[in-house]
């Protein structure tokens, strides 16, 4: 499914969390990851960021879309371009 | 196959390195990019690679296998994680057909017949069907492999004249030459063959299948994945004859993606992504499949092909070579 996860930290947790993150989804903003991932990868990549927080400051948003679909995805200013395959 | 992930492809000089448990891809002469691995499948590498140790070992942790082509579009060889799906009871039955020679003559004959079938289905129906017809005579009567790749080569010899007259003067083929091709069109072939060859290689690799023990080319021979040749004939058609065609007729190929000296050619750095994006694109299309029942990419109708091996070698059911159907 294809998921995206907005996270906000204290600073000082902030590069752990996006340590994590990198290695599970794409960089699409300071705190923005998106990609696709199994119901399996989902649940490890939790298991993962939640050792690196603190739950009582920190949070970690993940939105889910159904299997199969992309969220359309508008864009505005300097945007970074989309994760491609072919490098 | 996981779905999650997908095939990487470096089309540009880099380097692979690992960072954050993750990989990072530096280039010359663009930004650097964070791959994450878990979106990895396998990586294709089209184009010079350094790599270290510490990625290999995160690789093969994370089971990605990476196909490396050489300078002039060949496979050159992969980085292979160690062998996960092992059953030697398919090998030992694998082995055992292949030492039958009536039944591995069986598969090898079927094998020469589907390549055929399917290069007479994407070149040319009509003017390939006496050929067609020369080569299921002979392919009944011979006796040995070899006997079996000359009618093939006949064939196939037939097919390319065919497929000249369907190109632009300085596409054409005039013979089938390698190592390295001597013009544009047998450059390309070359190049589609080689990532064929690869992506075949990690779907068998994803079946119990020893690489190594084949039925049509000789299993003889060291470091080469002989059934991953075999299995490749079926599938050659399909991705390069077929995109040649279809990409000098829509006057996609032009002359400035090739490099050519005297003698010899190969791909330059445009031509060779954008050959990298057709095919990338042309794996993903999809077929409705008969028995199956559902829709099936083309990139799977290669790991269904050897599933279907393993299943011809350890419960004797009818293996039938992939043709194409639509």
């Amino acid at each position: 499914m294809y998921v995206v996860v907005v996270y906000d930290t204290l600073a000082e947790r902030n590069s752990r969390i996006l340590r994590t993150c990198r290695q599970y989804l794409h960089h699409a903003q300071r705190s923005v990851f998106e990609g696709h991932l199994t119901e399996a990868q989902l649940r490890r990549f939790q298991a993962d960021v939640e050792t690196a927080l603190d739950l009582t400051y920190d949070n970690v948003l993940v939105y889910t879309f159904p299997p199969g679909t992309v969220p359309q995805r508008l864009e505005w200013g300097a945007v970074e371009p989309a994760p491609s395959d072919i490098l | 196959m996981p779905t999650a992930a997908r095939t990487y492809w470096l089309t540009s000089p880099c380097r692979i390195r690992r960072k954050d448990q993750s990989l990072i891809i530096e280039r010359e002469n663009a930004d650097n990019v964070h791959i994450p691995i878990t979106d990895v499948r396998d990586i294709v590498a089209c184009a010079e690679v350094d790599i270290n140790t510490s990625v290999v070992s995160l690789l093969n942790r994370h089971r990605i296998n990476v196909h490396l082509l050489s300078y002039y579009g060949d496979y050159a060889g992969s980085l292979l994680t160690s062998e996960t799906s092992t059953s030697g009871e398919t090998v030992l039955a694998q082995a055992r057909t292949a030492e039958d020679p009536k039944a591995s003559m069986e598969i090898a004959r079927s094998i020469v017949d589907s390549c055929a079938f399917n290069v007479r289905r994407v070149v040319d129906r009509k003017l390939l069907a006496r050929p067609y017809k020369v080569l299921q005579e002979s392919i009944g009567g011979a006796r040995s492999p070899e006997q079996l790749m000359g009618a093939e080569g006949t064939f196939r010899r037939s097919a390319w004249e065919v497929v000249d007259t369907k190109l632009p003067d300085w596409l054409q083929l005039g013979g089938r030459s390698r190592r390295p091709p001597k013009n544009a069109g047998n450059a390309f072939i070359s190049y589609v063959n080689g990532i064929t060859y690869a992506r075949l290689l990690t779907a068998v690799r994803l079946t119990p299948l020893h690489s190594g023990i084949a039925f049509l080319h000789s299993s003889m021979e060291r470091q080469r994945h002989s059934l991953v040749l075999d299995l490749s004939e079926m599938f050659k058609p399909l991705f390069a004859e077929r995109l040649m065609l279809r990409m000098a007729g829509r006057n996609q190929l032009k002359e400035h993606h090739f490099d050519r000296e005297s003698n010899q050619a190969m791909l330059a750095e445009a031509g060779r992504k954008l050959v990298v994006q057709t095919v990338r694109d042309e794996f993903a299309v999809t077929v409705a499949h008969r028995s199956l029942g559902r829709s099936v990419a083309y990139d799977e109708l290669l790991y269904l092909d050897a599933l279907a091996l393993t299943r011809h070698c350890l419960e004797g059911a009818p293996y039938k070579p992939f043709r194409i159907w639509w």
